[in-house]
């Protein structure tokens, strides 16, 4: 993700060439005639780029959204468990030399496995309100699978077969590169299929009733530890999938980038609001547009600054999230059972 | 000592209390009834500091206490049980009430081998051993049935040795038995210099324990008096037996 | 005592700190992973002390320890209002913000000669107290097992009286606590800043005993570390964390054979421990049981009182 950003960069150097380009279109003469159209339009380049990014960790944000709302707990293996299935896709590429659909599946699959493997030791095995210890115990899992990826690629680093060719289309002042086109559409076309998993589907009822009141859905017959078994399935599916879509823009796989799946994920969820997936979408893509911003502006380091110094922000001054109830009012809902 | 003037608490668009006037003096028995949703609780939420009205004041000694946060209210002499319990589940009786004395002057967070300790753990197996929970002392509360808890409860909130005391529902899902032995208990056990507050839905206990009771009703008093008087009051009757003063259903 | 045995002790009694400090916010119901921040704060600012101002250890410890629980103390209040999940990710951010800001902190002086001082991502060289006042290892980490000797013997004398036991009525349920008359937002803040400047010490061991320190050594591992030890060794006792420490660490000396599988193997057992033994090894209940004769003869002396 790192070498995306300077890339990025780069590529905005090339300002004067831009303009002189397009001498007649509207955006053209537009940039000409005002004092800050070059600053304005690096700033709608960066949202757009942003934005585009910003898919990829919705995905991520609603895996944990998913499993957090389901199971209210937090996993910690989620970054490293998808790492598992980009590398595992990465390695098919290496072996067999296969591209597209079946680097996309095995990635998928392994994702799925690697969820299993931290759904029952860490979540299902642990008892009832054991929340801290499932969270540590996912910690622990973590430590393990990235270990393990250690262990099986010394190499730390593969390559990864891209989505589509890498090329920049250019509209207006604006350059989109398709390889992160291609993400946001996959992207938000499996947004839009788990919305509709969400609201049209009889599993996605069950995942809103035992989010909502797990109390209730059990005494309504909601077979909530096999929901939660299909919650994380979904969520390391999308997961997955948004690790392929990362790994296939950057055209390679890392092994640190575990720590930032996880971490992008969990700061996209907070800043959106826990348990609620309209958040998750939001806050990824307000993530993706912050780091953008601020790497443009403040360089690398200055975009995990923002990121953390936005999160922390948000939780002092509203520390549901964005869109979380107003606490007072649960606050009040829970003072009336005393 | 206590004094509400028009109290008022909304949750949402409900009126929980409504403009609620009540007095309180040292050494008073006051005994609150009316039917469930009356806001019986949110009053005691409301003296106990846990929640803030909307409008009105709370007065005590001469000193507005509402907006201040709950723990101000315990220190200056209020202690109260909870309807559904508020035990700490892993530690034990003993340790349950022992930990309610560190308000008391002279008690320390620190030190145990002093006089003054010494005298508040004595004190603490007197309440245990009054209430019976003697042979409970050192099992963790979860481990109790209802009726003990309750005790521990109480046990606690005497501990302080507060100058108002309020119980919600001190006999909630007791059989009459047990409900009459608890009565039996609090009579014994709260001094004549302590005020006390009963909030029940059990009105023998309530009259026998508190020679004047306020009415609650969707949030207003409706009667106070005697337990005799209000009980023969008409809205009374119609608001707690459903029935005109003829006996015939309203 | 080899060099190599003492080295695996220091490291037991520095994380120790760390792991107490997430310990006490623990207590209170607060789960923090970002203990590291203050460890960070106290390594650097005691450093700085003795490295660029020439203040003797004692002093550096303070300032360390002042700087730790000051920090610490205005993160406790900005949180006030931020309760479970949300104040772990604050703690969070917030622990990387620092690391990101020592990232950026240059702050170097020629001293001897040599250029010394926080050099941003390069690191804070030159903390040579220990070589200038010719401290041997042996002796530091007596100095290290002195503090934290008397940092749990401030956790057993708490425990001894009621403020252990505040403590954790605020950490279960502080509604309960309120009506009882703890304040509870102090309470909170308080431990919160004598966790931080518990995790400075421990930060200004780490630094003079390394001599360099650098932003990446203060991770968020670090911090999910250290909220493990307690978890795993359990809540029942400052014991508990230590405990924890000890496992870790060890484990990871003892299961030298297992090399590169150590963290499988240690993850493994941390997942498989933790479904039978949520609370942790020495949880409430087990200390409980752990020290019933004690209680038994202490609750017959109080009841002879009362004769």
């Amino acid at each position: 993700m790192r070498q995306l950003r300077r890339d990025a960069s780069t590529s905005r150097g090339a300002k004067a060439p831009r303009f002189g380009r397009h001498d007649g279109s509207v955006w053209g003469k537009l940039a000409r005639t005002s004092v800050g159209a070059g600053a304005m339009i690096q700033f709608l380049q960066s949202l757009v780029d942003g934005l585009m990014i910003g898919s990829a960790y919705a995905l991520l944000a609603l895996g944990f959204t998913l499993i957090f709302g389901v199971l209210r707990r937090l996993n910690l293996a989620y970054g490293s468990s998808i790492l598992v299935g980009a590398f595992a896709g990465a390695a098919v590429f290496a072996q067999w030399k296969l591209g597209g659909w079946a680097v996309a599946a095995a990635t998928l699959a392994a994702a799925v496995v690697a969820g299993i493997y931290v759904e029952r030791l860490c979540f299902w095995a642990m008892r009832k309100g054991a929340a801290i210890a499932s969270m540590v115990s996912s910690f622990a899992v973590w430590m393990q699978l990235e270990e393990l990826l250690a262990l099986l690629f010394p190499e730390r680093t593969l390559s990864f077969p891209a989505l589509v060719e890498r090329s920049v289309f250019v509209l207006g002042p604006f350059q989109f590169r398709t390889e992160y086109v291609a993400m946001f559409a996959l992207a938000a076309l499996l947004m839009a299929g788990l919305e509709w998993t969400m609201r049209a589907t009889r599993f996605g009822l069950a995942v809103r009733a035992v989010t909502e009141h797990p109390e209730a859905a059990r005494a309504m017959g909601v077979p909530v530890a096999r929901i939660a078994f299909w919650a994380f399935v979904v969520a390391s599916a999308i997961g997955g999938a948004a690790a392929y879509l990362m790994a296939a823009a950057e055209e390679q796989v890392t092994l640190h980038s575990g720590m930032q799946l996880t971490f992008t994920g969990l700061v996209a969820m907070m800043i959106g609001g826990i348990g609620s997936l309209r958040g998750a979408v939001l806050g990824g893509l307000m993530l993706g547009v912050v780091e953008t911003l601020a790497q443009a502006h403040l360089g690398g380091s200055g975009r995990e600054f923002a990121a953390f110094g936005l999160l922390f922000l948000l939780l002092v001054l509203r520390p549901g999230g964005l869109l979380a109830q107003d606490f007072a009012a649960r606050d009040a809902a829970a003072l009336r059972r005393v | 000592m206590l004094e509400l003037e028009r109290v008022t608490r909304r949750f949402g668009g409900i009126e929980a209390v409504k403009d609620l006037d009540l007095g309180l003096a040292a050494g008073a028995r006051l005994g609150l009834i009316g039917p469930n949703g009356s806001g019986k609780t949110t009053v005691l939420n409301l003296v106990s500091g846990v929640l803030t009205p909307d409008a009105g004041a709370i007065i005590w000694d001469g000193t507005r206490l509402d907006g201040k946060p709950a723990h101000e209210f315990a220190r200056r002499g209020i202690a109260r049980t909870f309807q559904n319990l508020r035990l700490v589940p892993q530690m034990t009786v003993r340790e349950n009430v022992w930990l309610a004395q560190h308000t008391l002057s002279g008690a320390s967070a620190l030190r145990r081998g002093t006089k003054a300790e010494r005298a508040r753990a004595a004190r603490v197996e007197e309440l245990l051993a009054a209430l019976g929970l003697e042979a409970w002392r050192e099992r963790p509360v979860s481990a109790l049935p209802l009726p003990q808890q309750r005790r521990v409860e109480l046990a606690r909130a005497l501990a302080r040795e507060p100058r108002l005391l309020l119980l919600d529902e001190p006999a909630g899902g007791m059989t009459p038995a047990e409900t009459n032995e608890m009565g039996d208990l609090i009579q014994h056990l709260v001094p004549p210099a302590m005020a006390l507050v009963v909030v029940e839905h059990k009105l023998d206990l309530v009259a026998k324990l508190c020679p004047r009771i306020a009415v609650l009703d969707f949030g207003r008093k409706i009667a106070e008096g005697t337990p005799e008087a209000v009980l023969r009051e008409p809205e009374v009757m119609q608001v707690y037996f459903g029935r005109g003063p003829d006996g015939a259903d309203a | 005592m080899d060099d190599y045995l003492l080295s695996v002790l220091a490291n037991i009694g520095m994380f120790s700190f760390l792991a107490l400090s997430a310990y006490l916010l623990l207590l209170t119901g607060e789960i923090s992973f970002g203990q590291q921040a203050f460890f960070a704060i106290g390594a650097y600012a005691s450093g700085v002390a003795t490295a660029l101002w020439g203040l003797p250890f004692v002093l550096a410890l303070v300032i360390g320890a002042v700087a730790g629980g000051a920090a610490a103390g205005i993160v406790g209040l900005l949180t006030l209002r931020t309760r479970g999940l949300y104040f772990a990710m604050a703690t969070l951010a917030f622990a990387e913000l620092v690391r990101l800001g020592l990232q950026q902190w240059i702050y170097v002086r020629a001293i001897g000669g040599e250029p010394v001082g926080p050099n941003g991502v390069d690191g804070f060289r030159g903390i040579r107290y220990v070589f200038e006042h010719s401290i041997a290892q042996r002796e530091f980490l007596a100095i290290i097992a002195g503090l934290l000797a008397l940092v749990l013997a401030a956790f057993a004398i708490a425990e001894r009286g009621r403020l252990g036991s505040l403590l954790r009525l605020v950490g279960a349920d502080p509604l309960l606590a309120e009506t009882q008359g703890v304040n509870v937002k102090a309470v909170k803040v308080a431990a919160a800043a004598g966790a931080g400047a518990i995790a400075a010490v421990g930060g200004c061991l780490f630094a003079h005993l390394n001599t360099y320190i650098e932003p990446r050594n203060f991770d968020i591992m670090l911090g999910v570390h250290s909220l493990a030890y307690g978890l795993i060794g359990g809540l029942g006792t400052a014991f508990g964390p230590i405990l924890g420490v000890l496992i870790d660490v060890g484990l990871l000396e003892s299961v030298r054979v297992f090399q590169g599988y150590r963290m499988i193997v240690f993850g493994g057992l941390v997942a498989l421990l933790l479904v039978f033994m949520p609370r942790g090894i020495l949880d409430e209940v087990r200390v409980r049981w752990l020290a019933a004769p004690w209680r038994r003869r202490r609750g017959s002396m109080a009841r002879h009182a009362r004769a």
